[in-house]
């Protein structure tokens, strides 16, 4: 194979691309530039949510259910509203007739409706669920006016278990609908049946990912000050400021242009703050009806139990597969463990719905049939994460793939490298989504080489011989990303997508850019500066990027899914050639040249071959404001604007190693070394890629082996604390080695694919892969399920030992062998 | 519905006047006995550069210094360091230059969001002061108290062994 052809092999833009020549006059795109954003944060002066103070602010603080599915008798308000400093007590009835519902659905006819009061005090859903807010003057004194509110539930019996809550008979949620399912959808492309009677062998698995969270450090907050004019501020920590407005002013009873919604500082989204939460109408609520302004800032419990669930999907798959490990065909039927209602505006079916989409990946099969469920329990709401449900996905797909490799006697490498789609080219998948080219085997190879995968195999061999174990985990990836609308429509989600960005001359010649996306970590004030820079030909100190404000920048609909490279890029590249032009003409007017003899570069417009006529961009500035008659006749003044991008489909690639050693007799597993190699087409800054890849992996390395949002069968929660959700820590998450293959996107502005979450995509089976891998010689090891902690992998050897998963293989070691199976039947 | 809204200024009867050296510039301010260090630190003396993550002593965003000694601001009151020297994020730079640690975390990518940061330079002092040259195991080591969501700890890790480094060639 061909491989290094495909590496670097440069820029491959459509014709109909607007901005081409962007990259062709690059100085900035591509270098490791320092953060504009660091010097704010290093000092203390992030201006995060709950460092706003407002004159005569007051606090909120929420009564939450206690109960995971309970009938509210009653909530008698009486003895907090008695206590010194409480100012309200709220309940669902005190908003009925300023408070309009949420309703949710995915715009497509397999899919139900869920309308629902955004405060229901009378009936719970969830522990967690908010069922009274109570406005005091300060925090502590809310919390104390929380303690003193008396509440009578009615236990009713909780839907926990997700395949029964599919079954007739089961309790429902919402009666009136007659079902607990969200959504039923069924797909099939290709003779999927064929396939599987030709096949040598039809393979199955169950697998059941585990139930993580973004849980960023800064919890959410919101802060509204509805004034006595009917304008509306919120300050809300958010990725998505617009979509909060667009979201909440029709509940709200406002309209948008009155509302402005600010998100400066967000201590981490991962796509959990992509969402619309209920705090976000409340709080305006809360405001209008005290008359000042009010805060709330989620504390750690209601962050863990009340704010969004992540990545919980059973996953049924069966692979018809050759002798030669020629994969033929996949079936998936996906389950996703929905909690007390679709989050808001994505649903519970961000997880089901792209895991099964996702379900061929790169391999390059004949044919594909998946079906989902979506059925909800007494849960917190399931929504996005960082890698959404290809998540899941990937993750039962690719521990299957080396139950299979195990089983047909194949390396783990080889069975992917041999049902791999070619790399370089643009490439249509058996469900039709388009691939805009990458580096699949590459990126393999790549790091095969980085490992000395070969001679790591020798040492795993001498070591079994010493009684330690370590183990190889495979996780080649791709990924759906720069969500836009044909993305979105590739991935189950009939909606569209966009994003906007102005690039304005000010009059000094300095350049302010704004985009409706969202910075919160990925650096967008200096990432998007250097598109700019190169886009305009003027120095990257000149730019100033602004987002995060729905008053002071264009609006657009926020960050999340790996977007903000692509889609405000590309949408600042067709702006900023558009001023760039703007200002060609303008100069060479003003120097009597024509258009074309005019070089644009350094912020400088020059003549060609005449180096003493040259304006500065400010001089361009002052001419196009303020120069009256000197102008261009009939042009108008302003050096500015304003685009739209929404672009096709693109998807970015790379494989991911985890090298583990396991102890057998404690079940720890020591995570040693990953490795990467990532390919995200055109680089804008290696140094935010490389940290957004070690960021998703160690999110990733929670939610394989640590992370487990657990409830018991009454629907109590079991993780509302950092002492119970286990954060990956500085000891757990290895050193990251992370290279780089640059395959640009041949359809989207620049080359540039998304890039962030794969990590989170891709690490979790590195790491189970790895342990099966390590423990494999001790039977037939399959992993089912995520996380994989030290009880899972002791649980799993006595298994092995006692035979249960099918007979040890002979190279098993006999003392262990003996001393697992005395163990098991002791156990 | 209360109709007044009356947020004192004076101490009542459970409040007392606390004081205490921050940065080096001696503070005062009122705290009820139940108050938490950090918010007093946050909301009293409107030092807004430590962080709240857990409020339970585990992810370490509040780690502020009290007289020399590592702290985790949240699961101390504040009536508690009444007198004390207490060191922040703000008190780092000096006449308006980022300090070498503050510096590390910059060239090496240290942060992303921005969160943690605060308590990560924090920590990072105290394990600086008491191991100049530290592995990259005892760097492990010492920061495991204090999460990062965003980094993987690579850039963090990074910027300590710099940090490190341009302090012994200072």
């Amino acid at each position: 194979m061909a491989i290094q052809e495909t590496l670097n092999t440069g820029l491959n833009i459509q014709p109909e691309a607007e901005a081409d020549a962007v990259l062709q006059r690059r100085k900035y795109i591509g270098m490791n530039v320092l953060r504009t954003e660091d010097p704010a944060f290093l000092t203390g002066r992030g201006k995060y949510t709950d460092d706003v103070h407002l004159t005569g602010m007051l606090h909120a603080a929420f009564l939450r259910s206690a109960q995971p599915h309970a009938r509210i008798v009653s909530i008698d308000k009486t003895r907090a509203l008695a206590l010194d400093g409480v100012i309200d007590v709220i309940t669902g009835e005190d908003l009925e007739d300023t408070v309009g519902p949420f309703s949710t659905t995915v715009h497509r006819p397999e899919v139900e409706t869920v309308t629902r009061a955004i405060l229901n005090s009378k009936v719970a859903l969830y522990v967690g669920q908010p069922l009274a807010i109570v406005v005091a003057e300060s925090r502590y004194l809310a919390e104390d006016g929380v303690d003193a509110l008396d509440v009578e539930y009615e236990v009713l019996e909780p839907v926990m278990d997700a395949e029964k809550a599919l079954e007739e008979g089961s309790p429902l949620l919402y009666p009136e609908m007659g079902t607990n399912n969200f959504a039923h959808i069924e797909f099939q492309r290709g003779d999927v049946d064929e396939c599987f009677e030709r096949a040598d062998h039809v393979f199955k698995k169950r697998f059941h990912a585990g139930r993580f969270m973004a849980a960023p450090l800064e919890a959410r907050g919101v802060i509204a000050d509805w004034d006595a004019s009917g304008e509306l501020t919120v300050w809300s920590s958010s990725q998505v400021p617009n979509l909060v407005r667009t979201y909440t002013a029709g509940p709200l009873g406002i309209a948008e242009s009155k509302m402005r919604v600010i998100s400066e500082g967000v201590g981490g989204g991962f796509g959990m703050k992509a969402h619309i939460f209920d705090e976000e109408v409340l709080i305006p609520a809360a405001s209008q009806r005290v008359g000042a302004p009010v805060k709330w800032i989620e504390d750690r419990y209601e962050n863990l139990a009340a704010s969004l669930h992540s990545k919980e999907v059973i996953v049924y798959l069966e692979m018809a597969v050759q002798d030669d490990g020629t994969f033929l065909a996949f079936k998936g039927h996906y389950i996703g463990v929905g909690g007390a209602w679709p989050a808001h505006p994505w649903t519970s079916l961000i997880d089901p719905l792209p895991a099964a989409s996702l379900l061929p990946s790169f391999y390059d099969i004949e044919a594909v049939g998946w079906s989902i469920d979506a059925p909800m329990t007494n849960r917190c709401p399931l929504g996005a994460y960082r890698g959404v449900g290809w998540t899941p996905g990937h993750s039962a797909r690719e521990t299957m793939i080396d139950d299979i490799a195990r089983e047909l006697g194949i390396d783990p490498l080889e069975i992917r490298l041999k049902n791999m789609i070619p790399d370089g080219e643009e490439f249509v998948t058996v469900t039709g989504m388009k691939y805009d080219g990458g580096s699949y085997s590459a990126s393999m190879l790549k790091v095969k080489e980085m490992i000395d995968y070969d001679g790591l195999r020798q040492k795993q061999a001498e070591l079994r011989k010493e009684g330690r174990y370590i183990g190889i985990g495979w996780s080649p990836w791709v990924e759906p990303c720069a969500w836009g609308s044909e993305v979105a429509k590739a991935n189950g989600f009939a909606a569209e997508f966009f994003d906007a960005a102005s690039v304005t001359i000010e009059p000094d010649g300095s350049v302010t850019v704004t985009t409706g996306c969202h910075n919160h970590g990925q650096a967008h004030y200096t990432t998007l500066a250097q598109v700019t820079a190169d886009t305009l030909g003027v120095p990257f100190e000149s730019i100033r990027v602004i987002e995060n404000d729905s008053a002071t920048a264009v609006y657009g609909t926020g960050t999340y899914a790996s977007r903000t490279a692509v889609v405000a890029g590309g949408a600042i590249m067709r702006a900023g050639s558009e001023v760039r032009d703007k200002i060609i003409r303008l100069a060479a007017h003003a120097m009597e040249v024509s258009p074309e003899d005019i070089d644009l570069a350094e912020g400088k417009a020059s003549v060609k071959g005449v180096p003493d006529k040259v304006m500065t961009m400010q001089e361009i500035g002052m001419l196009a404001y303020y120069g009256g008659p000197n102008r261009i006749p009939d042009t108008e003044p302003t050096l500015t604007a304003t685009r739209s991008y929404d672009p096709p489909e693109t998807y970015s690639n790379g494989t991911i190693v985890a090298i583990v050693e396991v102890d057998i007799e404690t079940g720890k597993v020591h995570l040693q070394h990953i490795a990467a190699c990532e390919d995200c087409g055109t680089m804008l800054n290696p140094m935010v890629i490389d940290g957004q890849m070690h960021g998703a992996i160690a999110q990733g390395i929670g939610g394989g082996m640590y992370e487990d949002l657990a409830y018991d069968a009454s629907g109590q929660f079991l993780a509302s604390s950092l002492m119970d959700y286990l954060y990956p820590s500085t000891t757990e998450v290895p050193n990251i080695e992370i290279a780089h293959i640059e395959t640009p996107s041949t359809v989207t502005e620049g080359g540039i694919k998304g890039m962030g979450e794969s990590g989170t995509i891709a690490s979790p089976v590195a790491c189970l892969n790895a342990i099966a891998d390590a423990i494999s010689p001790f039977g037939d090891i399959k992993i089912m399920k995520s996380p994989i902690g030290p009880n899972d992998v002791r649980e799993m050897l006595r298994a092995a030992a006692a035979g249960s998963n099918g007979s040890a293989p002979a190279t098993q070691p006999a003392d262990v062998e003996t001393r697992l199976s005395q163990q098991a039947e002791g156990a | 519905m209360s109709s007044t809204i009356d947020v004192g200024t004076q101490p009542t009867d459970d409040q007392r006047i606390l004081r205490m050296t921050i940065n080096g510039v001696q503070r005062r301010g009122i705290a009820e006995p139940r108050m938490l260090l950090v918010d007093f630190i946050r909301h009293e003396l409107q030092l807004t550069g430590t962080h709240v993550g857990c409020e339970h002593g585990v992810c370490g965003a509040c780690t502020v210094r009290v007289d020399g000694e590592v702290v985790r601001s949240c699961i101390m009151f504040a009536v508690q360091a009444e007198g004390a020297q207490i060191e922040t994020v703000e008190g780092l730079a000096k006449d308006g230059e980022l300090n070498v640690v503050q510096q590390a975390f910059r060239q090496e990518h240290g942060l992303q969001c921005g969160f943690c940061t605060p308590g990560m330079l924090l920590a990072t002092e105290s394990l600086l002061a008491e191991n100049p040259d530290p592995s990259e195991e005892e760097i492990r080591d010492y920061l495991s108290g204090n999460v990062c969501r965003c980094t993987g700890y690579v850039g963090i890790v990074k910027s300590v062994q710099a940090a490190a480094k341009q302090r012994s060639q200072a």
